[in-house]
């Protein structure tokens, strides 16, 4: 009986541990060794090992130092917006008693679009002549050059990112705050709480491992930022919006510099694990 | 019940709401529109409210959209996504249910492990390994051609991982009722395993779907034949193009988000849960 | 040779420090209904599960029909099982769940038709035939899976714990609906319960188990009247056997409140000139109030204060303590006693038995 359980475990976990084994240990064995090596997929024949000689040189890499700070530039735009966004979004839906249904849909549209619809719509919005500059002509504001800008570039595709990602964690937080037990606010009225109270000590500690989940999620998302730069400027004006995973991505297939865009490629995970690892502590404290 | 005081700040908050959906919405709203203008009217209502209306329905009044289906490739590029997609729902159900089944209900060596591993394959970014993945499938020799876009997209770690969370609570009992009318256990899986669990797999399936949908960069760095594109690349590859207008390129981005609208409002209830399980699962 | 026989069947489970079910043996006839019965975790399930072919037997040998089944798969063994939580398909109405098997077994669709037929007008299910399991009730859901199992024409039946999810006044219709297929169908049927009364209502003969080992095998008054053990005397019959710790001295049996009893010349007889310290059991109506009893067994008359009642309708349990212990005594419904009532009573000396105090094992069954 044990062995027939062995040979049906594997016929059924066998097709997806081959393609795992394929498409991603593979990938992050060979990640790993390729980061030590000067490999080149075109001339792969002169292939040496080079020690630690990239994750030295990825760092004196102007190129990737830029798309390093552009990219935290990204998160630090991205977290606080997206996020104090998404919280406040919540609480006010939440609140209000009516329409609640149609806001809920509103605010979540964008997400449904997918990064390169959005990108494109937005390139003509931000044009200098399109509908954004001809509304801000209204107010008496000079027409702005946004992504065409050096400036302005990154921080003008960080705020349609927000735009486009706030729906999500706004449902993920309007969850959160239907799954407060009422019977708490109950409580603190019959204990006089104002509605400031009740907010600072019930929601905001029943939502507090949500508000760690989100905060990482965002940030995670936001240093994987490629798509809305590649479509809209690429990567520029002069490598403004040049990030991270643009670097790993045209390292390593248009140059074909693999041995360097692997060592990008671990930099990155690293700081993408010791996040989540990061959360994970965070969110078990609350629970221990 | 709320009080007089209450009422009159509930009312200024619904009032502000909906004050901000409107500005929040307008570039949606302008996409929609003006897709059904000439570029001429488009600039010219840029400057009043007839920017956010659409013209009067006339002749013309689908003319961007006309153009886009019959004079570029667009149909053809909305199909091959539809039969990507259509193939990685498929397969995705089979390899990663079977697996999840594995994990949840047969105890082979070793499985406690794997699913160890499983969840730690949950936390690697996917974009670090594309590049290795575009290595492996142009040295197969599979650029250009669909099996190269499947393959590295059928195994999904998050959806064993569900599948495995949903299959762990399935009884016993009905396992063995099975194995006494003569049913085994792969034709258990598919005609009693699956129909059991049809939230889940409607869930993998839209979430699958919308993936391969709105997926950009790796179908932009397998297909470069244009008889293969997938939606968001052809919509790139359109967009593009010198000759294209500006109403054009908003039907375009249109038609593209089409689908997805409809998938949305047939499966909202399965996708909210899903993204406030993800919340509270983690949280 | 027996239809099913169990020769020294033991389980372990891996890392376990002692055995499931311990050394079981068992013969069991063709259309025999054998109930086992026991508290919860005393191996019954495990057995009918071995039986099924579910858990693997680790010591022992099971032959079904003459052949060894030990590494048998379970569709192999031709047996049919009804399941304590039903183990219906959710998704297929009660017609595809009674036929699922039949076609999977290849018989012909206008024979499986006629089956189903049947299978729902025997067991009443013909107005819910395309419903789904979660569209039914508790006792609806029992008889699909009775109905799958009976479509199957397999010679053994194994119900594990059937009933037990159903409220009590469908348990005593469901017992009888049980009872009346197995006498039409004849299918060797095992059938594990955790309620003796169930056992001793359906069963031909109850193997009765505790902690994986079979205390006693024999038919329903045998257990009844002859317990080998005090557990099978306090399992059967409700409500449970009086038991009282005594000290036998000659032919005097001494109470630890003092009361006495002076035991007649046959059932001294049969404790074999035992002395000591025993326990002694007598069941609730074998302690007698009515005036003929007492008159008979005058010198043996007890006293007691009733503390408590339980009118049942058709007899009365009056509690009262008596020998250090709870005790209680089935009377007829024209008995009539309050709390506080004094009584007088007598044990009928033919019923009475005297245990172990260590072991449990019935002196007077030896």
């Amino acid at each position: 009986m044990r062995r027939k359980n062995s040979i049906m475990g594997m016929a059924f976990f066998g097709p997806a541990l081959v393609l795992l084994t394929l498409f991603l240990f593979l990938p992050m064995v060979l990640t790993f060794g390729f980061s030590f090596t000067d490999y080149f997929a075109l001339n792969p024949e002169l292939t040496h090992f080079v020690g630690l000689e990239n994750y030295l040189n990825i760092f004196k890499d102007e190129l990737f130092v830029q798309s390093f700070f552009n990219t935290v530039k990204f998160v630090l735009i991205i977290v606080p917006l997206q996020c104090g966004g998404a919280l406040l979004l919540a609480l006010a839906i939440n609140h209000a008693a009516h329409c609640k249904k149609y806001f809920k849909v509103a605010f979540f549209v964008p997400v449904v679009m997918s990064l390169a619809v959005v990108s494109t719509l937005w390139m003509q919005i931000y044009s200098p002549e399109g509908i954004l500059n001809t509304l801000l002509g209204q107010f008496g504001i000079d027409a702005q050059p946004f992504i065409h800008s050096a400036k302005q570039s990154l921080p003008s595709i960080a705020i349609m990112s927000v735009w486009q990602g706030v729906g999500y964690q706004m449902i993920i937080f309007l969850g959160g705050l239907q799954n407060i037990n009422p019977a708490l606010y109950e409580a603190a009225e019959m204990d006089h709480a104002t509605g400031w109270q009740k907010f600072k000590d019930i929601t905001l500690p029943e939502l507090k491992p949500l508000c760690v989940f989100v905060f990482i999620t965002v940030t995670i998302g936001a240093f994987r930022m490629l798509v809305q730069p590649m479509v809209m400027t690429g990567g520029g004006p002069d490598h403004s919006t040049y990030t991270i995973v643009y670097d790993i991505y045209e390292t390593g297939t248009v140059n074909w510099e693999m041995g360097l865009a692997s060592t990008m490629a671990i930099v990155f995970t690293i700081f993408v694990v010791v996040l989540t690892i990061i959360q994970n502590v965070l969110t078990r404290d609350k629970e221990g | 019940m709320l009080t007089k005081k209450q009422k009159w700040l509930n009312w200024i908050l619904v009032g502000f709401l909906l004050v901000l959906s409107v500005f929040f919405l307008f570039p949606v709203l302008w996409m929609l529109a003006n897709s059904f203008k000439p570029d001429a009217a488009i600039t010219a209502d840029m400057n009043s409210i007839a920017a956010f209306i659409p013209p009067a329905p006339n002749g013309s009044f689908f003319e961007n959209y006309v153009s886009i289906l019959f004079n570029t490739k667009f149909l053809r590029y909305m199909a091959n996504t539809l039969f990507y997609a259509a193939l990685l729902i498929l397969l995705g159900i089979v390899v990663n249910g079977l697996a999840g089944y594995a994990l949840a209900k047969i105890k082979f060596p070793f499985r406690d492990q794997w699913l160890l591993i499983i969840m730690m394959l949950l936390i690697v970014p996917t974009e670090t390994v594309i590049t290795i993945h575009f290595l492996i499938i142009a040295k197969a020799g599979l650029l250009n051609t669909v099996l190269g876009y499947i393959l590295p997209s059928i195994v999904n770690p998050f959806n064993i991982f569900l599948f495995r969370q949903v299959f762990v609570s399935l009884p016993d009992d009905v396992y063995e009722a099975a194995q006494l009318d003569f049913c085994g256990p792969v034709k258990y899986f598919f005609t009693m395993v699956l129909p059991m669990s049809k939230t889940v797999v409607a869930t993998v399936s839209v979430f699958t779907f919308l993936n391969v949908w709105n997926d950009y960069l790796w179908p932009s760095l397998v297909f470069t034949s244009s008889d293969l594109l997938t939606a968001q690349i052809g919509l790139n590859s359109i967009t593009s193009n010198d000759n294209t207008t500006m109403g054009q390129t908003l039907a375009v981005i249109t038609l593209v988000t089409i689908p997805v609208i409809i998938i949305y409002s047939l499966f909202s209830k399965q996708i909210v849960e899903g993204v406030t399980s993800t919340g509270s699962k983690e949280g | 040779m027996s239809f099913i026989e169990f020769k020294n069947i033991c389980k372990k489970y891996p890392g376990a420090d002692r055995n499931t079910v311990d050394g079981f043996n068992l013969n069991i006839e063709e259309k025999e209904f054998i109930a086992f019965v026991g508290p919860s975790g005393c191996g019954k399930s495990t057995t009918l599960r071995m039986v099924a072919g579910f858990e693997e037997i680790t010591g022992g040998d099971l032959f079904i029909d003459g052949k060894k089944v030990n590494e048998t798969a379970p569709k192999d063994r031709g047996i049919a099982m009804v399941f304590q939580n039903y183990a219906l398909y959710p998704h297929m109405t009660v017609e595809k769940n009674i036929a699922y098997g039949l076609k999977n077994m290849g018989v012909p669709a206008d024979e499986i038709e006629k089956k189903v037929n049947w299978a729902v007008r025997i067991l009443g299910l013909e107005e819910y035939r395309y419903r789904k399991p979660k569209n039914l009730s508790g006792g609806q859901r029992q008889r699909v899976a009775l109905g799958r199992a009976i479509v199957k024409n397999q010679k053994v039946f194994l119900m594990d714990e059937p009933l037990s999810n159903l409220d009590a006044k469908l348990r005593v219709s469901m017992r009888t609906e049980i009872s009346k297929l197995h006498r039409e169908l004849g299918a060797t049927t095992i059938y594990v319960t955790h309620d003796q009364v169930e056992a001793m209502t359906m069963a031909d003969r109850i193997v009765i188990m505790k902690d994986g080992i079979v205390q006693q095998v024999g038919k329903p008054m045998e257990l009844y009247e002859h317990p080998v053990n005090q557990f099978v005397a306090g399992f059967i019959g409700s409500p449970q056997m009086n038991f009282f710790s005594v000290e036998v001295e000659g032919n005097t049996v001494k109470f630890c409140d003092g009361n006495r009893l002076a035991l007649p010349e046959d059932t001294a007889k049969k404790l074999g000139g035992r002395q000591g310290r025993m326990v002694l059991g007598i069941r609730g109506e074998d302690v007698k109030l009515d005036e003929e009893s007492i008159r008979q067994h005058e010198n043996n008359k007890l006293e007691a204060v009733i503390s408590d009642t339980e009118v049942m309708g058709n007899e009365n349990n009056l509690y009262f303590t008596f020998g250090g212990s709870q005790a209680v005594a089935r009377v007829s419904k024209y008995e009539v006693s309050q709390i506080g009532d004094r009584i007088s009573f007598v044990f009928l000396p033919s019923k009475i038995h005297f245990f172990d105090e260590e072991t449990g094992v019935n002196y007077m069954e030896g």
